[in-house]
């Protein structure tokens, strides 16, 4: 049976959250490999998505949407994916400093990163110091994404890192830094690897980062 | 004399009608029975446990009959009193108030132009602007004081910043109960002790839920601290329509009434007849850059429909204007500056903050507060509507000059011109005049008005016993918190 990868790409971009699930399902009964429905399906797709969005002819809701659809998919395909699959996008821990409750901020940027098939353990906000490091002990991601909205909360980002260095495992995970009183600059000065001054630019700029680091 | 006779002493503008808001009002009442809100502190989920409302773990449900009988509590007048004596802000229905907002993490460097971190400095002189253009009728800290010694603290610095050169009153934000607790014992000091404070509140105390419904510790430790002590106080909801509330506006005043009401119960439940005020910063999450904006038209919109709500409910009004998501003072702060402000003035809201935000509520311009400052004044002399008295409808005059007369020179003119508004920064000149007092854009103006003001002007001094007591208290804190 022949199957059009090329219609899971377009399902995505629509974001037809069921028929995408539906399509999915069909493309694993067909002798696909399931490494090849990701690439060559929903990847695609996904990019699409992204390249739309950056040039400004997607909006928030639209991809977010998509993002969900691509969601839908990874469960049913997640299964079957070998750890090697899997790798291509990896894993980000994401929350909000200590003392801090804004969230939606981090909230977008965790729904962008699931759009871009990140497994993302997002912990909430307000979380201490110990629980970033206890998250990437835990959960071994390559990512950690912390995100702070006051300039009062932002020197929780550095203790962070420094406890990650006492841990040994700061060279584990690449640190991304996010939200509005956050500069590149303070990001640097505090040993982040990368600040985003959005969440649409956070993937980007992670996926470009890792790339350079293979 | 004549009867039967209506007359607008002013403009009048309303956005939805007394059915509608009754709708809102019942939706809301609707959603704190049916979902309810969570509360993350001890007490207050206490409080509700000992009354009619339902409690499960965190989530509280408040029955209608208690929101109906807390509105009958609160205070439909304050007015406050300037560290200078004044009582100069009374706060009471469709009477108007503009002051600056708060906390603003940046600020363009005036020597340099680059944007960096707001200090204890930047503070001190948006503070003296508000007290020196009469159209700033209370003061926020406009900046935050980023270089206090102590995140922990640095509410107290912010209050010595904003006192040092400001005599009006104030809208203070604070770190936690703790520091409200602070700044209330710092303005009792300049108020002459706790119930002089009572009577004459120095400032409103800042206090937010987290929408949607949420409550969380340090906002409820502030909010029953003030209800303790009677601190006028506002619990402002900063929904982002399509984010952290519904899409549609209806919907987003619906969600921002329930998080307000439930703050009418508990503060009720707490110390009856609190002066609790209304608030709202009521906007949409732009779907393309992903900001909360402050320059949306439908900031105006909700906004102006939430102080309609406001002043059904008796509630003192909290509400946004003269800000702008524009980086820079240019042609789009100034068109959605002049928006916002125009709407939340005719709107009737009685404390209009956030004026002279730009960029989206991060960066601060003392150069937007002194800009504001006309559109205000323009803005207020719009408000004063059409006087049609004998009068001003001037029929004796307009025979007396008679076709082809003139009205420069008659009394009459020489009278009344002066009712209107007088600009001190908008060009009206020639062109010839304008080029040869050097072709000054209005940016060269609010430049050159705002240097002149940094230059020249002191407010009233705080006396030095005063100061001395205050910085106790700023310093006590410190200590503790070292
Ligand atoms: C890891 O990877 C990444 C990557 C990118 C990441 C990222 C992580 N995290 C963020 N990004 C980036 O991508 C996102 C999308 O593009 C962006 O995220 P943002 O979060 O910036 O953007 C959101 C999508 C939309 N933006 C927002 O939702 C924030 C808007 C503003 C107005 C704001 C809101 C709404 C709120 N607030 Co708060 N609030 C303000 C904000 C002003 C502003 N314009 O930023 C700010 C941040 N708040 C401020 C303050 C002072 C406060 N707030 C407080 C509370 C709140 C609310 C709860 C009412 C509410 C948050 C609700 C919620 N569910 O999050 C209080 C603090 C509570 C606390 N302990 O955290 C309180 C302290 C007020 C008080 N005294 O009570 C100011 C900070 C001042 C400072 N210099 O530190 C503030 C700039 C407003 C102001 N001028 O006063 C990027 O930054």
């Amino acid at each position: 049976m022949s199957f059009d990868l090329g219609k899971i790409s377009e399902t995505l971009v629509t974001g037809k959250v069921d028929d995408l699930k539906t399509l999915t399902g069909q493309a694993l009964e067909t002798d696909i490999k399931p490494g090849d429905i990701l690439n060559q399906g929903l990847l695609p797709g996904m990019d699409t998505v992204s390249q739309r969005w950056k040039a400004g002819d997607m909006f928030m809701p639209e991809v977010l949407r998509c993002a969900k659809a691509m969601g839908g998919a990874m469960e049913v395909l997640r299964p079957h994916l070998s750890e090697s699959e899997l790798g291509n996008a990896g894993t980000i821990v994401i929350g909000t400093v200590a003392g801090d409750l804004h969230d939606i901020g981090k909230d977008l940027a965790a729904m962008m990163f699931e759009g871009a098939g990140y497994n993302v353990i997002n912990i909430g906000i307000d979380q201490p110091n110990e629980a970033f490091v206890k998250a990437v002990k835990e959960h071994k991601p390559n990512v950690l994404g912390m995100s702070a909205l006051l300039t009062t909360t932002m020197p929780r980002m550095g203790e962070v890192i420094n406890s990650l260095k006492e841990a040994g495992i700061r060279d584990q995970v690449a640190v991304i830094l996010g939200g509005a009183p956050v500069t590149e600059e303070f990001a640097k000065e505090i040993g982040a690897d990368l600040y985003a001054p959005n969440a649409g630019s956070a993937v980007e700029i992670t996926k470009e980062y890792l790339e350079s680091k293979v | 004399m004549k009867i039967n006779q209506s007359i607008n002493m002013s403009t009048r503008f309303r956005v939805l009608s007394e059915d509608q808001i009754e709708e809102i009002f019942f939706a809301a009442l609707e959603v704190l029975e049916r979902t309810g809100g969570v509360i993350y502190h001890e007490e207050a989920l206490e409080l509700f446990k000992n009354s009619n409302a339902v409690v499960r773990d965190k989530k509280v449900r408040i029955p209608a009959s208690m929101v109906e009988e807390a509105l009958n509590f609160y205070p439909r007048k304050i007015t406050l009193k300037g560290r200078n004596g004044k009582r100069s802000l009374q706060l009471q229905k469709d009477t108007v108030g503009f002051g600056t907002g708060s906390d603003l993490p940046f600020t363009y460097d005036r020597k340099t132009g680059e944007r960096r971190r707001t200090l204890y400095n930047d503070v001190r002189n948006a503070g003296k602007l508000v007290d020196a253009l009469p159209n700033y009728d209370f003061f926020m800290s406009h900046g935050i004081v980023g270089d206090a010694p102590n995140t922990q603290t640095y509410d107290r610095h912010q209050f010595l910043a904003m006192l040092e050169q400001c005599t009006k009153p104030m809208v203070v934000t604070s770190v936690d109960g703790e520091g409200l607790e602070d700044l209330w014992r710092m303005g009792c000091v300049l108020q002459g002790g706790e119930e002089e404070f009572r009577l004459n509140p120095l400032f409103v105390a800042y206090i937010e839920p987290i929408s949607p419904l949420k409550n969380d510790r340090t906002a409820v430790e502030k909010l029953l601290f003030a209800a303790e002590k009677k601190i006028p106080a506002m619990y402002t909801p900063c929904p982002s329509s399509g984010a952290t509330a519904p899409a549609t506006m209806a919907g987003m005043l619906v969600q921002s009434l329930a998080e307000t009401l439930l703050a009418v119960v508990l503060c009720h439940l707490k110390n009856p007849g609190m002066p609790l005020i209304m608030g709202g910063v009521t906007t949409v999450l732009d779907m393309k850059k992903s900001t909360y904006s402050y320059g949306a038209p439908e900031l105006s919109l909700a906004s102006a429909a939430n102080t309609d709500i406001s002043k059904w409910l008796n509630l003192i009004m909290f509400s946004t204007g003269g800000c702008t998501d524009s980086k820079v003072l240019d042609e789009q702060a100034a068109a959605e500056q002049m928006m916002n402000l125009f709407y939340a003035y005719l709107s009737g809201a009685n404390l209009i903050h956030d004026v002279g935000y730009i960029d989206h509520g991060t960066n601060a311009s003392l150069e937007s507060l002194v800009m504001n400052e006309e559109m205000m004044g323009m803005v207020r002399a719009f408000g004063k509507g059409i006087n049609t008295d004998d009068e001003h409808m001037a029929l004796d005059l307009i025979e007396k000059q008679g076709p082809g007369g003139e009205y420069v020179t008659t009394d009459h003119t020489f009278e009344h011109w002066q009712e209107w508004y007088r600009p001190t920064l908008q060009d009206r000149s020639d062109y010839e005049t304008w080029k040869n007092n050097g072709s000054k854009t209005m940016i060269d103006r609010v430049n050159e008005r705002t240097q002149h003001l940094l230059d020249t002007y002191e407010a009233d001094p705080i006396k030095d016993d005063q100061w001395k007591e205050l910085k106790k208290i700023v310093d006590d804190a410190d200590k503790r918190h070292a």
